[in-house]
């Protein structure tokens, strides 16, 4: 049954609208240009500041997710493919517009476009003008690589994250995409989430940060003592870790003296078995840390606070835990902890 | 329909046979509204239920009627139509006292009159009854395509609105013009 929504009053479309999810406010959008500044409009005048929007790069084709405070999961919105794939997947008729075809494939439009580049520029303008957002996050694999600068140029307020996947279909590896990530003055405020494949001669010798995670898997491997030292992140994970215990006592000894000040969780996971028998020999233990935090279980915080306990020269704490396949250290700086938790 | 009093004048309405109430008898008698809509059915209504009501709910109180008062002039409301004030009639004294669940399996289903229900419903302020209406309308469009939605929403195409567009400026300008000659024709 025809419901005439553009003849109901205001708040009845207001509501209405705000009931929808991301992905059937883009397809709406596509009805006409009259609801497409309709649905613009409303979000200028309520701007949903919880929601934040991500544009996806990765070989030919490319996406626009929106993550709200409703989903625990990013909903993709609207995905850009190249136009020799369009026979074969949309659902319905193409429908052919100014610059591209569009189609309706798995709940969201698709556009298919002979530049698929240009493509993904487009479905991330257009998303980020019909929800009033900027990009917050850029998930890319080395393909992506110009999308970095290309958002940073379209907006004022910098990329919170961003995020370097593989690329199953190449045989060699990414050294020059991370190189160029790591090089660069500063790609993203918050996070740092690096999962490219790089060759095991590869090295960085600069420093990266100032921003809050740095997530580097499953191959960490060309992380050296020096970077660690020079990463300014206030947590810091990094897998196939292959940092020496020697390496692990110099960086304590660092961080003692003051040193990655701003870093209150460390997580190595090490590519080999590691021996650290007699490792608390070096350490000047002291009393455990005396946290309170109401938002988690008395166990749970025991569970954390259990460990070797050393002190930094100012008098904060932190907590290490380790075994032949890892290495944590909690570092006990209250108020910056429970950002991470 | 046991709250609905099938009677067709709004000045004297005979005694309507009220709604099921909820197991607790109130301690003080309650008052009683009477409403009706286009068709002039009048509706007796429990002051609990019309609570929902916010726009009902301020005429009560700006009005301070005695009973006597109520039932010699029920609210008139004149742009429902007769069917839909029943359903928001039922559904207030369903609700009457409590917040609404949020699947309530009360709420009308009548598709087809959803847009006279949701007219309604935002007019007497019924807040809950009109997000469940809106949740309706959402759903309608889940998993359809730019073109499955124009279609259920009724969206006129661009060319269509630009149509629109012309038309109305087209009668404008002769309205104006009608206007002018018209006050030409005074000055003669």
């Amino acid at each position: 049954m025809p419901f005439p929504i553009l003849r109901t009053p205001f708040v009845v479309l207001s509501e209405v609208i705000s009931l929808l999810e991301p992905n059937e406010i883009v397809t709406a959008s596509f009805c006409s240009k009259k609801v497409r500044r309709l649905l613009r409009k409303q979000h200028q005048r309520r701007k949903p500041l919880e929601w934040r929007l991500y544009m996806i790069q990765q070989e030919c084709w490319g996406q626009v997710d929106i993550m709200t405070s409703r989903n625990d999961e990013p909903v993709t919105v609207l995905s850009a493919k190249h136009i020799s794939e369009a026979s074969n997947e949309s659902e319905h008729n193409l429908i052919q517009m100014n610059e591209y075809k569009r189609g309706f494939s798995l709940e969201l439009p698709v556009l298919y476009f002979e530049d698929w580049e240009t493509g993904s520029e487009m479905i991330v303008d257009y998303a980020a003008d019909l929800f009033n957002l900027d990009v917050y996050g850029l998930e890319i694999d080395r393909n992506g690589i110009w999308a970095i600068d290309w958002i940073n140029n379209r907006q004022e307020k910098m990329l919170r994250s961003l995020e370097l996947v593989e690329n199953d279909l190449y045989d060699m590896c990414g050294d020059e995409e991370l190189d160029y990530i790591l090089t660069k003055d500063t790609c993203a405020s918050e996070y740092y989430i690096l999962k490219e494949t790089v060759s095991d001669d590869y090295r960085f010798d600069g420093k990266l940060g100032p921003a809050r995670h740095l997530h580097i898997y499953p191959k960490g491997h060309w992380v050296t003592l020096d970077n660690l030292m020079n990463f300014d992140f206030i947590d810091i994970q990094v897998e196939g870790s292959t940092l020496s215990v020697p390496d692990l006592h110099t960086f304590l000894k660092h961080w003692r003296a003051g040193g990655s000040h701003r870093l209150v969780y460390l997580k190595l996971d090490f590519q080999n078995d590691t021996n650290f028998e007699n490792f608390e020999r070096e350490l000047e233990l002291v009393e455990k840390a005396n946290v309170v935090d109401d938002r988690v279980s008395e166990e749970e915080m025991a569970d954390w606070i259990d460990g070797l306990t050393i002190q930094r020269m100012d008098g904060v704490k932190a907590t290490i835990h380790l075994d032949i396949r890892y290495f944590v250290l909690i570092v006990w700086q209250s108020t910056i902890f429970q950002k991470i938790l | 329909m046991s709250s609905t009093e099938q009677g067709t004048s709004s000045a004297a309405p005979a005694e309507p046979t009220t709604a099921p109430e909820s197991a607790a008898a109130p301690e003080v008698p309650e008052s009683f509204y009477y409403v009706h809509g286009k068709d002039k059915v009048v509706h007796k209504v429990s002051a609990g239920a019309l609570q929902h009501s916010a726009l009902i709910h301020g005429m009560i109180s700006n009005l301070g009627y005695t009973e006597e008062q109520a039932k010699a002039n029920p609210f008139p409301f004149e742009n429902i139509d007769g069917d839909i004030l029943q359903m928001v009639v039922d559904w207030c004294n369903q609700h009457k006292g409590k917040p609404t669940p949020p699947e309530d399996t009360n709420l009308p289903k009548q598709k087809e009159k959803l847009f006279d229900l949701v007219l309604a419903v935002n007019y007497l302020e019924i807040k809950e009854l009109l997000t469940y209406c809106c949740k309706q309308v959402a759903m309608m469009v889940k998993g359809k395509s730019p073109e499955e939605i124009r279609e259920i929403w009724m969206i006129p195409t661009d060319a269509e609105d630009e149509a629109a567009e012309k038309e109305a400026k087209k009668r404008a300008g002769k309205e104006a013009a009608g206007e002018t000659a018209a006050a030409a024709g005074d000055a003669k």
